[in-house]
């Protein structure tokens, strides 16, 4: 079969990509871009909107002209056209149709029954919320153009490469510390709504394959839990459209939800990303979510994904459960080959993942003792960055109340030099930050800046920050133009019912315990 | 009466479509040739939604499970009107479309240039089946030929 379609699509959106980068590096459009806040992002634009016309052009010419065989190569060149696609609707929603909306919403002004904030704040309308919305009006409109559905299906490798890219930006302690939470309420709430569905289930008596399936879903991924347990179960095709419909609708339901919860609740974005992770059930939502809720940066995103990965990995273990269960109960069930389940489900991305954490630790692409993407120098300290006479005065006056010798003698040091003098003091004042029953919110603040000034963000750590954003942003706009209204129609029967309860639970109750849980369970 | 001599039926196995099977069986007269409809709608075709995490085998193996199923109910619907057309001595055909249930019954009526179309009545509300009707309105203006809804039973 040969996958590429004759079409002069691919070579007109490189030559309307090749014409906008070099129109935005002639300068015509500062006056625009100066408007609407995006002139800082005009270097990505040029190279990111030449790179992509470029590659249009030269594979839309031979689209155009030459003669495709059957092969591997034919498969991948045929997927440059749907990869163009996408990211032309992220160029247009990320660099136009994102910022006007904000400038549009600063000109509303700030509205003050909803907390006083502007509107494009409270309902997460940035690019990846809006690219995403984009992507679904796409599909249940015109459709996806048939010379553009292979590279839509890109989208999953987008997402997969984010992910694995994901692993540069962790150290060993962020990881450990945020692995260890997350397994905990993932382990919790995954394995609890599993038992939460099957229970329900048998008190309604719906048939054991309906609840198999959407306990799957409803515990562990959304639709790639229903994906990878139905045949288990032995899924009726009415009960996987009705449980893929519900778990869709609550999926694009929640969000747009949490961001606006979490926002009213103001929680951080580390407390956002890990109840994201835990109360949204699809995965690709979770990421969606959590780049809504902090589209500058990938803090919320970090820990969100740990949880996203964490409960990936549960996923073998609910399916062979499942299995098992299920075989207990019906006769027609096939007996369970343990690891062939393990081995077949298994997430290969997650290896990725690892192994680009285990690289950046040996410091391969930065200095290996970053924290968070940050690493440690108080040589670089600006003149600016010193601690001034009023904020030494201020701690000062309350460096009496810390009774932990370490943490005294780092506020002293501090206190003498102006400045963070060592890594080990920099770990004691981190620790004082979050000491809220010790020190003064203003002595907290200054403590805080203190051990921002001697953190520095490497060139690197920033490519990579960009890049991650990136294949997310085009993972999650082409996983839109996957989502039909006509999927979402099924939900419907006792699956909403039993979904709509459980998911109701699981996102109340992961938020209480996140909300009384401290930054300091995931940041310290 | 009606006596038509070429029947075109839809239906997939529902209660309003069984209804509207046994309607074309007693309409149905010697030399009367009933063709079957039978649609897969094309919601399926999006039903792996926003999965990204699975890998291509596990996607494979859901879309050859489903396949299957939906290739089982299909069957065994068809085969139960095979038997009941024998025992009647109907002329009996049938065609599976993947596609919207309306433009599948308006695309197949302009082949098969039907004397009456035959369908069941949307389902009630509460009862359990896929969400994916015909929609008469668009049937009343594009067919061509008597369009027959069978209320439902």
């Amino acid at each position: 079969m040969v996958y590429t379609k004759k079409t002069p699509m691919t070579f007109i959106l490189g030559v309307i990509m090749l014409v906008y980068g070099l129109t935005v590096r002639s300068g015509v459009l500062d006056a625009l871009l100066k408007q609407s806040g995006q002139i800082k992002n005009s270097d990505e634009m040029i190279y990111m909107a030449l790179t992509a016309g470029v590659i249009g052009i030269v594979v839309g010419l031979w689209q155009m002209i030459g003669s495709a065989g059957e092969g591997q190569m034919d498969y991948y060149l045929s997927t440059v056209g749907g990869a163009l696609f996408i990211l032309f609707v992220a160029f247009f929603v990320k660099w136009w149709f994102a910022p006007e909306i904000k400038v549009f919403s600063k000109y509303v002004g700030k509205i003050d029954w909803m907390g006083g904030k502007y509107f494009h704040k409270i309902f997460g309308l940035n690019y990846i919320v809006l690219g995403i919305i984009t992507g679904i009006l796409i599909v249940n409109t015109t459709g996806v153009p048939k010379w553009a559905e292979n590279g839509v299906r890109l989208s999953r490798l987008g997402l997969k490469s984010g992910v694995i890219l994901l692993g540069t930006l962790y150290s060993f302690a962020e990881l450990t510390k945020l692995l260890g939470v997350s397994i905990v309420l993932i382990g919790i709430f995954v394995l609890g709504s599993v038992w939460m569905v099957l229970w329900l289930g048998s008190r309604k008596k719906i048939p054991n394959s309906m609840a198999g399936v959407l306990s799957a879903g409803m515990g562990v991924c959304g639709v790639s839990a229903t994906v990878a347990a139905a045949p288990v179960v032995v899924a009726k095709s009415t009960e996987i459209a009705y449980t893929i419909g519900t778990i869709l609708l609550w999926g694009v339901f929640m969000m747009f939800l949490f961001p606006l919860i979490g926002n009213a609740l103001e929680l951080s974005y580390a407390q956002f990303g890990a109840w994201a992770g835990t109360g949204i059930l699809n995965s690709a939502q979770v990421a969606g979510a959590a780049l809504s809720y902090q589209p500058d940066g990938i803090e919320t995103l970090k820990v969100a994904e740990v949880f996203n990965i964490t409960r990936v990995l549960f996923l073998p273990i609910i399916v062979l459960w499942l299995a098992i269960w299920y075989v207990k109960r019906e006769s027609t069930g096939e007996k369970v080959d343990i690891g062939k389940v393990i081995i077949g489900k298994f997430p290969l991305f997650v290896l990725g993942f690892i192994i680009l954490f285990a690289l950046a630790s040996t410091g391969i692409f930065y200095p290996a003792n970053h924290y968070k993407g940050k690493y440690f120098d108080n040589t670089k300290v600006k003149e600016s960055k010193m601690m001034t006479d009023a904020q030494v005065a201020k701690l000062k006056s309350e460096v009496d109340k810390v009774e932990d010798l370490d943490h005294k003698g780092a506020m002293s040091r501090l206190i003498e030099n102006r400045k963070v003098m060592s890594e080990k003091d920099d770990a004691h004042i981190r620790t004082l930050v979050l000491k809220k029953k010790v020190l003064s919110k203003d002595v907290r603040k200054i403590l805080k800046k203190a051990h921002k000034a001697v953190r520095h963000t490497s060139k690197r750590v920033k490519k990579f920050r960009q890049l991650i954003v990136w294949f997310f942003a085009f993972g999650l706009i082409g996983l839109g133009m996957q989502i039909t209204f006509s999927s979402i129609k099924q939900a419907g029967g006792q699956p909403l019912v039993i979904g709509t309860i459980v998911g109701t639970i699981k996102a109340a109750a992961s938020l209480a315990v996140i909300y009384f849980l401290t930054d300091f369970a995931f940041l310290s | 009466m009606l006596k038509p001599k070429r029947i075109l039926l839809a239906s997939h196995g529902t209660e309003g479509a069984r209804a509207a099977e046994k309607m074309a069986f007693s309409l149905c007269q010697k030399q009367t040739a009933l063709h079957h409809l039978v649609v897969v709608p094309d919601f399926w075709k999006g039903m792996m939604g926003d999965d990204w995490l699975n890998n291509a085998s596990t996607r494979d193996t859901f879309g050859n499970y489903v396949e299957g199923q939906l290739d089982d109910e299909i069957r065994s619907h068809v085969k139960k009107l095979i038997r009941e057309t024998e025992k009647r001595g109907i002329n009996y055909q049938y065609q599976v479309e993947l596609g919207k249930p309306t433009e599948c019954l308006i695309k197949a009526a302009h082949s098969i240039k039907p004397d009456l179309v035959i369908i069941g009545a949307p389902r009630p509300r509460g009862k359990t089946g896929y969400r994916s009707r015909m929609k008469p309105e668009q049937l009343v203006h594009k067919l061509n030929a008597t369009l027959l809804i069978v209320p439902h039973p």
